[in-house]
């Protein structure tokens, strides 16, 4: 299975942080692709644009954001979507994503992933804005499913069905956030396994992993430790579906050193190397 | 009973709550938040989890609010929070982002209006000072993101005529920045970042000048004496570098510069990185 775009794998990647520049201009680590935040590049002309540029000529790079507000009621933001596209065209960015939230209303920006009430009121709105952002970027966009601690109870969707409709209504890829999936069952008690294996395999560009943190009646998406097996399981679980899909480890609070970082990362390769295994082993019993 | 908000109106309820300087249960009360959704009708809106009610989950988001702004405005003032200390700190962006919430997709704008804020603010002490030292800080930050251009070459000077110099006007690069300072914030921060803990300068009146710059992306410092500052303030605003010398030698003695200083003062400009590019009229 690959995605439809035809988006490659770019194997196993980590973010790009700023306690991290001098190692990685330095001494070029071993890492496959870099995620940047795109709303830390978007409005400086001096030293991280300077080191983004430079790591975007070694490595491949994609957009993160956390600010379009695909979900938001106030009006697109051309001047926001207009910088997005000029990063995105000077780092050759790969693809660039954002999530499934709102961020604010009347002007204001909580610079918060907001949760979405999956009602088809939701749906509608989000689609069509999905379709002018792409019509804007002129490339499909890549939404992550987002962390969430409340539920609405007007939802008539589950996330993982308001997700898939979506994609398919609006032709947009989807990041697989499998930490944000174990953070949000838990919340809300739904079988994180269910929305695993509902998500459409084929739209998922690229996962996303990370460690949280858990607050004994919630948890919250922190990103700040080392991932838990059973979001490994869930990431193993996932790959099956999906196939080899370019994978990420995030990691913003308390950022470790740069080789603890890469090596968390890194615990991703056995396990892609033993799905890609599986999945060529079933190819060939099909094949006969 | 389930009810179904338009989801704008949602929008504004859900936001109206987390963004409330109280607890989430004034939030929830608040004027804001009850035009949209009676208090008594949260539950309608937001389903309970097992542990948390209503209004606690809607908590998680507000709780978090007030930590992403504050994280955000200490990236750019570090020594104003070292001065005021974290509680006051705290209060201080608890006021401010009420009165300028973020209207930007990056929160790196969060803090432009903060030294206006402060000077204005009642609630902050030492308040002037404080606008001061937020100044500074301010200034760093704007000349660590402006846009990069080359600053002007020591090749470029050397190549001017000699009789040319009286008829060259300058401009500055666009990290360049230059205060006038009434209290000693400059040093104050020196002292922070050397973590000299027991020879924090006094926030009584003593001025400072400072021009802020960046080479090779990183941001200077330049302390300046009064008449440098002069200098450099008509050169920046675009005069003639003869008007700007003449002016600076009719001044009294003591603030008068003498032509070695012009000539090592113009040299630390060029070589500094101050200056962008020279023209002739």
């Amino acid at each position: 299975m690959s995605n439809r775009w035809g988006f490659a794998d770019l194997g196993v990647g980590i973010g790009l942080r700023t306690v991290h520049y001098g190692e990685i201009l330095g001494q070029k680590p071993e890492v496959d692709w870099f995620e940047v935040l795109s709303e830390n590049y978007m409005d400086t002309g001096g030293r991280p644009l300077w080191i983004l540029d430079q790591v975007a000529e070694r490595y491949p790079v994609v957009l993160h954001g956390v600010s379009l507000g695909i979900g938001n009621t106030d009006p697109i933001n051309l001047e926001h979507l207009t910088k997005l596209k000029a990063l995105a065209e000077r780092t050759r960015a790969h693809w660039v994503s954002d999530h499934l939230c709102w961020t604010g209303i009347l002007g204001r920006n909580t610079h918060d992933l907001l949760p979405m009430p999956y009602t088809e009121e939701a749906l509608r709105h989000t689609v069509s804005r999905v379709k002018q952002v792409q019509e804007f970027l002129e490339r499909p966009l890549v939404l992550e499913n987002p962390s969430s601690y409340v539920e609405f109870a007007a939802s008539t969707l589950t996330e993982w069905d308001f997700l898939s409709a979506l994609a398919e209504q609006a032709d947009c890829g989807l990041l697989l956030d499998v930490n944000n999936v174990y953070v949000s069952s838990f919340n809300h008690g739904f079988d994180p396994h269910t929305y695993i294996d509902n998500v459409p395999a084929d739209r998922v560009v690229q996962y996303h992993l990370a460690g949280h943190t858990h607050k004994g009646t919630h948890i919250l998406d922190t990103h700040s430790d080392h991932a838990l097996p059973a979001v490994w399981e869930l990431y193993r679980r996932s790959l099956r579906r999906t196939g080899l899909v370019s994978t990420l480890y995030e990691w913003d609070e308390d950022v470790p050193e740069l080789s603890v970082l890469v090596a968390e990362a890194d615990k991703a390769r056995p396990i892609r190397d033993a799905v890609a295994a599986e999945l060529r082993a079933t190819a060939e019993v099909a094949a006969g | 009973m389930n009810l179904e908000l338009p989801l704008d109106r949602m929008q504004r309820w859900f936001q109206a709550l987390v963004v409330h300087p109280g607890t989430p249960d004034q939030g929830a009360a608040s004027p804001e938040a009850s035009r949209e959704l009676e208090t008594d009708q949260v539950g309608g809106v937001i389903l309970p989890s097992r542990t948390l009610q209503p209004v606690e989950r809607v908590g998680i988001y507000h709780g978090m609010y007030l930590l992403r702004m504050r994280d955000a405005l200490l990236g750019d003032y570090p020594a104003l929070e070292h001065f005021l200390g974290e509680t006051n700190f705290k209060k201080l962006v608890r006021d401010y982002v009420q009165a300028h919430p973020s209207r930007s997709h990056t929160l790196n704008r969060l803090g432009d209006h903060l030294p206006e804020f402060i000077a204005r603010h009642a609630g902050v002490p030492r308040r002037e000072f404080c606008a001061e030292l937020a100044r500074l800080e301010r200034a760093l930050s704007e000349a660590f993101d402006a846009p990069e251009r080359p600053p002007l070459s020591e090749a470029a000077i050397a190549a001017v005529p000699p009789e040319a110099w009286e008829r060259a006007r300058f401009e500055t690069l666009p990290a360049f920045r230059l205060l006038a300072l009434r209290y000693p914030a400059n040093a104050y921060l020196q002292s922070v970042r050397d973590e000299d803990h027991d020879h924090h300068p006094k926030p009584r009146l003593k001025a400072e000048w400072v021009a802020v710059y960046r080479r090779d992306y990183a941001v200077y410092r330049l302390e300046l004496t009064k008449p440098a500052h002069d200098l450099l303030a008509d050169l920046a605003r675009g005069e003639r570098l003869g008007d700007a010398i003449a002016e600076a030698l009719k001044r009294p003695a003591r603030r008068r510069p003498a032509q070695d200083d012009l000539f090592r003062w113009f040299r630390e400009w060029v070589g500094g990185g101050v200056f962008a590019a020279v023209r002739f009229d």
